[in-house]
């Protein structure tokens, strides 16, 4: 396991006031939250907050997002969000899917695609197979968030009803366990015909596909199960 | 090593010694003369006679704690069960040839030739016939059964693979045994 080193004191760094361009450089990663919600830079001067007015995004939930990304010790009071930060999570959430699926998995793939054009036909055919098998995995996963966790939810936050912690158990792992195979096969295995900056490249995506997963599954564990929590509470009342 | 007969002793010494990489760093005539050095020289590997172990032994492993972290391999100058031989971790025999008894002993102390770029031979002999049976899609109960040995152990032998390989799924050993060519493609 080899996550960024958390940073401590995230939650006093970051402010609503402070500029994006600030918000940044304290974690370059956190450019890819704008892009999967689809925020066009130019930023200039603007604040945190004036940007959250523009795309009518809620600021609290922004700034939520943000730490728990930045800082995995992160642990978010959801008792300041406004009832309308779930269906605006699982917006989020449904864009980030769209990311892994539509940018990151075509980028590595394409880069996997330039190696396997070094490889021996064997070995070739076989890391084709088992990262198509991976594609498969990581597909299916968000495609059962997608069709059966996320509309429970909205379903949820349209009417009266509840829904258990437990029922939002995601588990996570079995990916986690592929992508470190695909991480060791390609770094320790992969024969030396490979050039190591088509390696490199491919490496880039899958780790951050890794990381960016992990702190998906956080901002599920942290936030989405209780603000669900939450409303369940509230709906049978 | 605790070896019997000093013409087997010396024999193997000089294999090891015209390996370069490798040295005897204990040479003694029975298994207790080795019991009582053993923790203190901590070698990489134990290479015991086949006739020094007690047949009542059981497990020696479970028999001389001394030995529980130890790499140990038999070497047979008579013929032997394979009972007696599943409780090392590999074999020789006075049969093989000088270099195949330098390569089963490099294997035995995970210190591949220098021209190997692919490091299955990290592995030992038994857990590449473990990862083998894997890739071609063997459960635990299967493999237990064709290598004569418990399920527990399979099991642990599985641990270790994941923990040298760095891989985990039965897919992604698949792929580790074909680029290492383990085992052909003839599997699905």
């Amino acid at each position: 396991m080899n996550h960024r080193k958390p940073i401590s004191h995230t939650c006093e760094r970051l402010s609503r006031e402070m500029k994006l361009v600030e918000l940044i450089n304290v974690d370059y990663n956190l450019l890819s939250i704008f892009h999967r919600l689809n925020i066009r830079l130019p930023f200039g001067d603007m604040s945190v907050e004036d940007m959250c007015q523009r795309e009518g995004f809620s600021t609290e939930l922004f700034m939520t997002i943000c730490n728990i990304y930045i800082d995995e010790e992160y642990r978010p009071s959801v008792g300041t969000l406004s009832a309308d930060a779930l269906p605006r999570l699982i917006g989020y959430l449904r864009a980030s899917h769209r990311y892994y699926l539509d940018d990151i998995l075509p980028h590595a793939n394409m880069h996997l695609e330039s190696i396997l054009s070094y490889c021996d036909p064997l070995s070739g055919t076989t890391l084709r197979r088992f990262y198509d098998d991976y594609m498969v995995h990581v597909r299916k996963h968000l495609e059962y968030e997608e069709q059966h966790i996320f509309p429970r939810i909205e379903t949820l936050s349209d009417n009266n009803g509840v829904l258990a912690a437990t029922e939002l158990d995601m588990p996570h792992s079995e990916i986690d366990d592929l992508t470190g195979d695909i991480t060791s096969l390609v770094i320790k295995y992969l024969p030396e015909q490979a050039p190591t900056s088509l390696r490199c490249e491919l490496l880039f995506h899958i780790f951050r596909l890794r990381d960016d997963l992990r702190r998906h599954a956080l901002i599920e564990s942290r936030l989405l199960t209780p603000l669900v929590e939450r409303l369940s509470k509230t709906n049978s009342l | 090593m605790a070896v019997g007969s000093p013409v087997v002793a010396e024999g193997l010494r000089s294999i090891i010694d015209s390996c370069g990489d490798l040295a005897v760093v204990l040479s003694v005539d029975s298994l207790h003369a080795l019991i009582d050095r053993i923790t203190a020289i901590a070698p990489d590997a134990v290479i015991i006679s086949t006739e020094l172990c007690p047949t009542d032994a059981g497990d020696i492993k479970s028999a001389f704690p001394e030995l529980s972290d130890m790499t140990l391999m038999a070497v047979q100058s008579t013929l032997c069960s394979d009972e007696t031989l599943r409780r090392f971790d590999s074999s020789i025999s006075i049969f093989n040839s000088a270099e195949q008894i330098a390569r089963r002993i490099r294997e035995a102390v995970d210190r591949p030739a220098a021209n190997n770029y692919a490091d299955s031979h990290d592995l030992t002999e038994r857990e590449r016939d473990v990862l083998v049976l894997v890739a071609k899609g063997h459960t635990n109960k299967e493999i237990a059964s064709m290598l004569n040995i418990s399920p527990h152990t399979v099991i642990s032998h599985r641990k270790n693979i994941a923990h040298k390989t760095g891989i985990r799924s039965v897919a992604g050993l698949t792929v580790y045994a074909i680029l290492n060519h383990l085992i052909d493609g003839d599997i699905e």
